[in-house]
């Protein structure tokens, strides 16, 4: 399995007490699968991706890129995986160009100008080569990190809210380039607000809430559950009654 | 007047709200820490030490308070901090200094930018909210005024407090009218060069004037240099034109009750005049306002600091170690960050200085100046700059989420960070040194060349180490207290933070005078063990053993500071006051 999660927990402490935002989660993702990691606000999806790139440090369990654990191996795990944020964090003294030979000279990318020219056409980003983050607008700022993610040769590929800020045009490319990513082999777990893209690109969607998972499969294995076989077909709809949030309105 | 109440409003909310946060905080054991620290450092530094004053004037008998003792400059010190004044304006023309009054938070251009409010009230809106920081400016001056009466430090602050408004506004009117400078429009073009050839007219009067109470005969001591000054700026076309520069510091010095009320009043009419002159900026202020909003809108989370994108002939390697690329990024950081035309400004204000204080003599010329000044800057490069300079973790661990993903060996991100500040530091340290020692004949002639030399070479030598521990200290205590520090362009205000910083200042110290030891205790056994062979080229060998020993030493931290920075949470840095 590229992606191995087991038992993972993360807490947050704070002078108020503790509070734990991701608890007890347990998946994996395969090699060319695509993942979607749906769940509402505060659900712990933000916190369960930093944990799987090594940003935070998981409080229980163990997380395994490429069968490298995160704790314990990190520079080999992090070598296998790429991972996009919400939000586009950039050196803001850097251009474009700069940003992704940096990123290739600490991963060691081999032909790098080649690959660079390819991403910079496949992400829309000709003529923004020499701009600084500060002169580029969301958008552009969020294809250039997803462009910094995919200038290597990642095993695993992290996107957090990746179509965010990004126009119609950048939506369907972006959609594109992460499902030609899966072909090629990568695992790719993405979280998103937007149900109708997992729907279209996830082959599997794990749903959480307060920090746990409440569902994990296949759309047509979440469909036959039994207490989901009446919420409907559609991910949103799942996703509504396993939330406990498809009551009418006026109702409890 | 609705925008009036509606300013007062924010201010009161925003004031009473930051107390409540500030005294919340107090909880933390860090921040009790520190504001019972920051409070007996007030305490200890200004009103102890003024009580012991009066126990002892008590004792003596004697009740003349110090101030009577700036009666004899009382005269001369108005046209003296008239002058600084003026040459202080001077430099807002030439260097791009930012009042930030036209620094608008995001909050405000999302609220009052949209709202019908002409700008002319946003800009009043903005010296509204700039009242707190200059109330605060007023009071501490009022609190350190060398005086026992309460109403003199009440009269002080009040007189600062009018200073420091009129700077603001001055200054804020110089950005606007510099911007006008390269306006589109030939006329608004013609109008912002007034101010210009004003000044300049005024500077070259009062600096001939200047020049010429200067050049007649060498400088004596301090009170000569006041008393000429006095001179200068009361007499003829110097005094009509430093005359409002000298009006708003005069309320500073002039004595109860008369003269003080008069030269308040005076004074408030030149703040008022720069209000005027500032309003009138309308134009500009709404280009001003419009480019601050734009760039806020389009990166919002930037710091303070704007970057150009500037070709340089230093691209990254594809292959290497990964501390090299660390410190190119920082390199690039710097680059970018330094306007060369700002360099060239200050390259012409310092040699100004030394041309200026060559004049006012001193007796031993250009060299001895140069020398004097070129010591003054390697001592404050080796033990001050790696304090200033942060293009380190202190600024990077803003991106540490970025940081934590990339495959790189923690003590090789901690040495990488350090690389670029260290090099940098020591090429001016080492720059500052050869200067020192080409001019050191004139400063000391009685030291022969041979120990001129080796003192040179010796502190060539431990400087580089002595800037490498300082950083080390530095991104360790970032590291382990990333609560403690402030990291990036944060500037945490209030007495906790105060005292926050004197306690992570004199652990810094302490753990750099520790870590020194071993290498000096070395060093010095060395000069013992070679001096009557070699004289004072035993300095070399002894400044190179104390400072491998130190380097081994940062070696040793950086690859210790590793879990540290493995261990380290970024909701620890993230987490704001």
């Amino acid at each position: 399995m590229a992606i191995t999660v087991e038992h993972l927990s993360r807490t947050y402490a704070s002078s108020s007490g503790t509070f734990t935002a991701v608890d007890d989660l347990s998946f994996h993702v395969a090699p060319g699968e695509i993942v979607g990691l749906i769940g509402p606000n505060g659900a712990g999806k933000t916190t369960t991706l930093r944990s799987l790139a090594g940003i935070l440090r998981p409080t229980r369990g163990r997380v395994r890129i490429d069968a490298h654990d995160i704790v314990e191996a990190p520079i080999e795990a992090k070598r296998c995986l790429a991972f996009m944020p919400d939000e586009p964090h950039l050196f803001e003294y850097l251009t474009i160009a700069e940003h992704l030979r940096l990123v290739a000279r600490l991963y060691g990318v081999e032909d790098f100008d080649r690959r660079c020219a390819v991403l910079i056409e496949e992400l829309q980003l000709t003529g923004k080569e020499q701009s600084l983050p500060g002169e580029l607008s969301r958008g552009m700022r969020q294809k250039a990190v997803i462009a910094c993610g995919l200038v290597r040769t990642a095993t695993t590929l992290l996107f957090d809210e990746p179509l965010t800020g990004l126009d119609p045009i950048g939506i369907r490319r972006m959609r594109n380039t992460i499902v030609s990513r899966a072909r090629d082999g990568a695992a790719i777990l993405l979280s998103s607000h937007l149900l109708h893209l997992v729907e279209e690109i996830c082959s599997r969607v794990i749903i959480m809430d307060r920090g746990r998972k409440i569902a994990d499969g296949t759309f047509a294995e979440l469909a036959s559950r039994a207490d989901l076989a009446s919420a409907g077909s559609s991910l949103e709809q799942i996703f509504l009654r396993v939330t406990g949030n498809d009551a009418p309105a006026g109702q409890p | 007047m609705s925008m009036f109440r509606a300013s007062l409003y924010i201010v009161v909310c925003t004031a009473r709200n930051r107390l409540r946060v500030r005294l919340r905080r107090l909880r933390e054991p860090r921040y009790l820490i520190g504001a019972i620290v920051g409070a007996a450092y007030l305490y200890f530094t200004f009103f102890a030490r003024m009580r012991a004053t009066r126990g002892e004037v008590r004792r003596r008998g004697t009740g003349a308070p110090p101030m009577l003792a700036l009666a004899a400059v009382r005269g001369s010190a108005p046209g003296a901090v008239g002058l600084a004044l003026m040459t202080m304006t001077a430099l807002g023309w030439l260097l791009p200094f930012d009042s930030g009054l036209l620094d608008f938070s995001e909050a405000e251009i999302q609220f009052l930018f949209p709202a019908p409010v002409s700008r002319r009230a946003l800009l009043i809106h903005r010296m509204i909210r700039s009242q707190i920081g200059l109330l605060f400016g007023g009071v501490i001056i009022g609190v350190a005024m060398p005086t026992f009466s309460g109403y003199a430090r009440l009269r002080a602050g009040i007189a600062m407090w009018l200073l420091l408004c009129t700077a603001k506004v001055y200054f804020t009117g110089i950005s606007l009218a510099r911007a006008r400078l390269g306006s589109g429009d030939a006329r608004a073009r013609r109008v912002a060069w007034v101010p210009v050839v004003t000044l300049t007219a005024a500077l070259v009067i009062v600096g001939t004037a200047v020049f010429r109470a200067f050049a007649r005969q060498t400088v004596a001591n301090v009170q000569d240099v006041l008393i000429r000054i006095g001179e200068v700026a009361t007499t003829g076309l110097p005094a009509v034109v430093l005359w409002p520069f000298i009006a708003v510091a005069r309320p500073l010095f002039a004595p109860w009750a008369g003269p003080y009320l008069v030269a308040l009043g005076w004074a408030a009419l030149v703040m008022a005049a720069t209000v005027v002159w500032v309003l009138q900026s309308d134009a500009a202020f709404q280009d001003a306002a419009a480019e601050v909003a734009d760039r806020r809108s389009r990166q919002p989370e930037a710091p303070r600091a704007s970057y150009r994108a500037t070709s340089n002939g230093w691209a990254l390697a594809p292959t290497g170690r990964p501390e090299i690329a660390f410190a190119w990024k920082a390199a690039m950081q710097t680059v970018r960050l330094v306007d060369k035309r700002s360099l060239l400004r200050i390259a012409v204000l310092l040699v100004g200085l030394m041309v200026a204080a060559t004049t006012l003599g001193r007796g031993g010329g250009v060299a001895s100046t140069l020398g004097a000044f070129s010591i003054v800057a390697t001592l404050f490069t080796v033990l001050v700059a790696p304090q200033i300079v942060r293009v380190d973790l202190r600024q990077d661990l803003r991106h540490l989420e970025l940081l934590k993903t990339w495959p790189v060996r923690p003590s090789a991100v901690v040495r990488g960070e350090m690389l670029w500040p260290g090099v940098l530091i020591t090429g001016i340290a080492w720059t500052a040194i050869a200067v020192a020692f080409v001019a050191s004949d004139a400063v000391f002639p009685q030291v022969r060349v041979g120990w001129r030399l080796a003192s040179g070479v010796a502190m060539a030598i431990v400087a580089p180490a002595l800037v490498f521990a300082q950083l080390t200290i530095h991104n360790g205590m970032a590291l382990i207290f990333p609560a403690w520090v402030p990291l990036g362009d944060q500037r945490p205000r209030g007495l906790d933070a105060m005292g926050q910083r004197l306690i992570t200042l004199t652990a810094t110290w302490l753990t750099l005078v520790a870590g020194a030891l071993p290498g000096a205790i070395a060093g010095g056994v060395i000069w013992f063990a070679l001096w009557r062979l070699a004289g004072p080229a035993a300095l070399v060998p002894a400044a190179g053993v104390g400072a491998a020993i130190l380097m081994l030493e940062v070696l040793l931290a950086t690859e210790a500071l590793g879990p540290a920075y493995e261990r380290l949470d970024v909701m620890a840095v993230e987490r704001s006051e």
